[in-house]
């Protein structure tokens, strides 16, 4: 096999992205280090309200963004290891243990010092593990806890009732008066209306990009170097920073793709992954996927915080109603499993893609419970190739390099093989035509 | 004559096969594996080519497979023993559509196409662990050499349930059992009854077509094939060479791109 | 079958048989005898009076224990995933949910909301419910939303079983129902205050059964069965006195539990098959009754591992528990794999240890065979309890 050298693309959005992460991280120093009396709340990052935060000048904390950069930097098992001696289990989602480590720790992490919340904000959004996260924050820390609860997608067409719709709302509004009890504001609806605004325009662009790997190359690869975008598009939506962020993140990736260029220099296999990647092994992985020629056209894990492809923005005009819509329906966390299959169905039509990949994470069962299931469904029902692997997306010890590496290539080897021999009997059937 | 040659690097043990033009098997080899991986590989060569009584010279192409494949410094590509296994079952019996491989690691199901290509392939996941491992663990716990339980297993009459398939766990299970007044060839068929299932749960995820051929190390022990027959309701084909498969499909891949390389060449 | 007998706990050896038995005697009987469907009711808490206000039996569906051995259920749910999820799709996958026409499925965990959908794919000819339970305890929105999911759900069970639930209909649910769970509390009380006239195995084998049949076959079974096991002449042993928390979904083989108390423990309260006997206090039968229902599951219920209810610490109820127990420690038997069972414990730790109550941590599986190894474990316990 010939090795595939990647190309790193190194434009000017990434090191916008690291100037924006930069100094969000710095107010969130601020304020934990006592120079900055702004509030904030640490919520999730599925389907959330953070336009309701952001319009009352509050900073948004996710643990999720906190302790996956711990897992990038391998940093995250001693903190693990801290939360079990507590009492927590092997098997409980690694990113809760991280974070109770990590509070434990004196919240101060690498990338800057996390500040205690001013209100521990759930958005159950279908992951339960949420629950307990913020339950078991609120008993660590004592900071101010509420569920927002957001029913799950229950009906046949995957659209919420009016009766949720209506209860959301009414939870947003309790939480309106929340706010402005911490902050001694009131809301400034105009505010709130710009937000939403921010987050349409935001939701507009990650959209037109997500089409852009329809393209043959696909520009960038929709699962690793969406990585970066989402950084942006969760910690500062509803921001007019996240707006030009976006303006240049659009613009550079559709000159690449005018240009006909990949994250590879050989776009080989077009693949849908599905799951939250290995961070403690990120590079590793992607390797694992780059020396085959593959690179990811969709996934499933850039829909976590929203899914914008499909058509759906906030509206200004119904700046609560579209929240809620967005936090009921429009991600990936509170729809069925059955509409994630769906979902990655239309991927693999739309976006052309050769494979679907499965990476099985232990520590989020939201994404992994039933992906056997899964497999069975698109190796059977849909004929197309499938490949199942386990590891996990914060503890390292999940992680087995040669059995990865020896089913990945596997996988590979035989799409290779099997085109191959596609294309000599084409050959040899053009040559008997002849 | 050219010769093609497979290497595969396995967890405890590392064979070779070597094939003239006509992929005819002319030597076979098999060492330790050992500590030393690339040693294990040369090792396995060297024997390989000595008992055909060839040089390095008249060798066209090796392939290394196996965990240690990466580990074959003079192999000219490597291959995963899933391909390698689903080429060799079908060199060795060309109706083969399933593949059971059942490693000191890993155990495999793989559906072959009728030109032994990879269709689909399932393996156990990382803690369920089912494979050969368990089946030595289990042999140590009873004292017994691995070589002898699964004729010893044929003699039961009521298998006992294990709780586990877990590799660690199992050694606590047989001692309770072993405590209870169980007899030895009831615990083992319990053993193999337990594997028997793993194996099949994977075979059925990629579909349980016939023919289906039973390769690996661990195709010798007649209790774990008896096991698997009963619980598909077919029988498979094991091969004498059922150990060598994977270094036999390597072998295949070798020649064939050997021959590539020589057309391109001319 | 008839169930009713002169000494009801005379008959709890057959009792035993008929909740281990995953053929579903007791369930087929029924259907036979009165013509009517079923509703398998996955746990931990199904609102199982909207399932019997449309004229279906409600059946606590608590996949297959240690009966079957795992076939084909383990290639759709990987090896993390606890036991009750996947045995309960193996039961479908070699046909022993023939007498089931519905499927309720809730909002209790990750795993268990994708088994709802594996389920409905996989075997569309049955129905699948799946009902969202909210998490919002403190919000006044909620009841009014959880009023509406329980008429959706009553719905969607009415349009199975050919009846539309009305009102009176609920009401009438509500009261069999609130009977059963009075019985059951009295049951709980008996073994609470005399652990010596009747154990916990012989106290979970009429819960379990309770699960498996009408109320009206059941609620007078369990009457009686309080009233001969308070008649008993029996002598309190050298036992420690424990609560148990953390079997609330999966539940332990019957024999785990007698080997829990044979190791020396009297086991004072549990939360077995809580869903099934959730609420402090019955039912109210005026006004609305699925608001009732809604009311009772937000603020009149017991502790509940997959309610999330902010306004008290965890732990809180379990220290209540083992203070008015009178309890010398807590075990704490939690399934493997099980999210909140374990995520519940780091919690509990701390408080036991804050309070200063002794605890012992064990695992489970439902399909575990041998329990030498629990056995053990218990038994030091009780002996480091005993002897110091």
């Amino acid at each position: 096999m010939t090795e595939t050298k990647e190309i790193r693309y190194q434009g000017h959005l990434h090191e916008l992205q690291k100037q924006l992460m930069g100094d969000y991280y710095a107010q969130l120093t601020a304020i934990a280090t006592g120079k900055s009396d702004t509030k904030n709340a640490h919520l999730l990052i599925a389907g959330n309200p953070v336009e309701l935060i952001r319009a009352f000048d509050m900073l948004p904390v996710f643990p999720e963004v906190n302790v996956l950069q711990l897992a990038v930097r391998k940093q995250s098992l001693p903190l693990i290891q801290k939360a079990e001696e507590l009492g927590y289990a092997v098997d409980n989602c690694a990113y809760v243990k991280a974070d109770v480590g990590l509070y434990l720790s004196g919240y101060q992490a690498p990338y800057g010092t996390i500040p205690k919340a001013d209100l521990l904000l759930c958005n159950y959004v279908g992951c339960n593990v949420y629950l307990n996260w913020f339950e078991h924050l609120a008993e660590l820390t004592g900071a101010p806890a509420v569920n927002i609860d957001i029913p799950f997608v229950r009906s046949a067409d995957g659209e919420p009732s009016p009766g949720d719709v209506d209860f959301v709302v009414k939870q947003l509004e309790e939480l309106i008066v929340q706010l402005e009890n911490i902050t001694g504001k009131s809301l400034d609806y105009k505010k709130l209306q710009r937000t939403v605004e921010y987050s349409a325009l935001v939701g507009e662009m990650w959209a037109e990009i997500k089409d852009l790997t329809k393209r043959r190359p696909a520009p960038y690869d929709a699962y690793f170097d969406s990585v970066t975008m989402m950084a942006v598009l969760y910690c500062l939506r509803g921001t007019e920073e996240a707006v030009s962020f976006f303006e240049v993140a659009r613009r550079e990736l559709a000159e690449k793709a005018a240009r006909g260029e990949g994250p590879l220099p050989e776009e080989r296999f077009r693949v849908v992954i599905e799951g939250p990647p290995p961070w403690p092994f990120l590079r590793v992985f992607r390797d694992m996927f780059s020396r085959w020629g593959a690179v990811a056209v969709a996934s499933t894990y850039s829909t976590v915080g929203g899914i914008w492809e499909f058509g759906f923005r906030h509206d200004p005009q119904r700046p609560l109603e579209s929240i809620a819509l967005h936090m009921l329906q429009y991600n990936l966390c509170n729809r069925t499993f059955l509409q994630r299959y769906d979902q990655m169905a239309r991927y693999v039509d739309e976006w052309s893609a050769d494979a679907v990949v499965i990476h099985s994470v232990k520590s989020c069962r939201l994404f992994s419970a039933g992906q056997g299931d899964m497999r069975e469904y698109f190796v059977r029902e849909r004929e197309v190739p499938t490949l199942l692997i386990e590891s996990d997306l914060e503890d390292p010890r999940y992680f087995s390099q040669a059995q990865l590496r020896n089913r990945i290539d596997a996988f590979f080897e035989a799409l290779s093989q099997r085109r191959l021999t596609a294309a000599s009997d084409a050959a040899v059937a053009a040559e008997a035509a002849r | 004559m050219r010769y093609s040659v497979g290497v595969d690097v396995g967890s405890t043990q590392t064979k070779a096969v070597l094939l003239d033009e006509d992929r005819r098997i002319v030597a076979r080899s098999l060492v330790d594996t050992g500590a030393y991986l690339v040693r294990a590989a040369e090792r396995a060569y060297e024997k390989a080519l000595a008992e055909a009584g060839v040089g390095r010279g008249d060798v066209g192409y090796v392939v290394g497979t196996g965990y240690g494949r990466f580990k074959v410094a003079f192999g000219d590509d490597q291959v995963t023993e899933i391909s390698c296994h689903a080429k060799g079952a079908w060199a060795l019996y060309p109706n083969t559509r399933t593949v059971i491989d059942i490693g000191g690691q890993d155990t495999k199901a793989i559906k072959v196409s009728d030109r032994g290509e990879v269709l689909d392939f399932a393996m156990n996941d990382k803690c369920a662990a089912g494979s050969g491992r368990f089946l030595t663990n289990s042999a140590e716990a009873l004292g017994m050499d691995v070589s002898a339980i699964g004729e010893k297993s044929l003699e039961a009459h009521n298998p006992v349930r294990l709780s586990t398939v877990c590799t660690i766990f199992v050694e606590t299970d047989i001692l309770s059992y072993l405590a209870s007044g169980k007899k030895v060839e009831d615990i083992l068929a319990g053993v193999h009854g337990a594997i028997g299932s793993r194996t099949v749960a994977l075979v059925r995820r990629v579909g349980a077509e016939s023919e289906v051929t039973f390769t690996g190390g661990v195709a010798r022990n007649v209790g774990m094939i008896r096991s698997i027959e009963e619980k598909l309701g077919i029988r498979v084909n094991v091969s004498a060479d059922s150990h060598y498969t994977g270094a036999l499909g390597a072998a295949i891949f070798a020649i064939e791109r050997m021959l590539a390389g020589a057309e391109v060449m001319a | 079958m008839t169930l009713a007998s002169a000494l009801p706990l005379a008959a709890v050896e057959r009792y035993r048989e008929i909740v281990e038995d995953r053929t579903f005697p007791t369930v087929r009987e029924w259907r036979e005898r009165t013509g009517r469907k079923v509703t398998g009711c996955f746990p931990v808490y199904a609102p199982i009076e909207l399932a019997y206000a449309a004229g279906m039996l409600p059946v606590g569906l608590f996949g297959a224990g240690n009966q079957i051995e795992m076939a084909h259920a383990d290639s759709r749910f990987q090896s993390f995933i606890c036991s009750v999820v996947k045995s309960t799709l193996e039961l479908a996958f070699i046909d022993r949910l023939g007498p089931f026409d519905a499927l309720m499925f809730e909002s209790i965990c990750d795993p268990a909301r994708n088994l709802a959908s594996v389920m409905a794919r996989n075997f569309p000819d049955r129905h699948v419910t799946y009902v969202h339970l909210p998490q919002n305890m403190t919000s006044p929105a909620t009841v009014d939303y959880l009023t509406g999911e329980y008429r959706r759900v009553a719905g969607e069970l009415g349009a199975v079983s050919g009846k539309a639930v009305g009102e009176e209909d609920l009401r009438s649910a509500i009261g069999a129902y609130n009977g059963l769970r009075a019985r059951l509390r009295e049951l709980y009380l008996l073994r609470a205050l005399s652990p010596e006239k009747i154990s916990t195995a012989e106290l979970y084998t009429l819960a379990r059964l309770a699960t498996l049949t009408d109320p009206a076959d059941s609620e007078p079974l369990i009457l009686e069965s309080v009233a001969t096991a308070r008649a008993r002449e029996s002598r309190p042993k050298d036992r420690v006195r424990v609560v148990l928390v953390g079997s609330f979904c999966e539940q332990p083989p019957l024999e785990l539990i007698a080997a829990i108390e044979e190791s020396g423990c009297y086991i004072l309260d549990d939360d077995f098959l809580l869903g099934w006997r959730l609420f402090k206090r019955d039912i109210a039968l005026e006004g609305d009754p699925f608001r009732a229902l809604a009311l009772a599951y937000i603020d009149g219920s017991v502790h509940l591992s997959t309610k999330h209810d902010l306004r008290q610490p965890r732990a809180a109820s379990l220290i209540a528990s083992a203070r008015a127990h009178r309890a010398d420690a807590v075990i704490f038997l939690g399934a493997k794999f099980c999210e909140p069972g374990l995520f519940d414990y780091a919690l509990y730790r701390k408080a036991l240890e804050h309070e200063g109550i002794p605890h012992l941590f064990l695992e489970f599986e439902e399909k575990m065979w041998m329990y030498d190894k629990i056995r053990t474990e218990v038994e030091t316990f009780v002996e480091s309890m005993l002897f110091t």
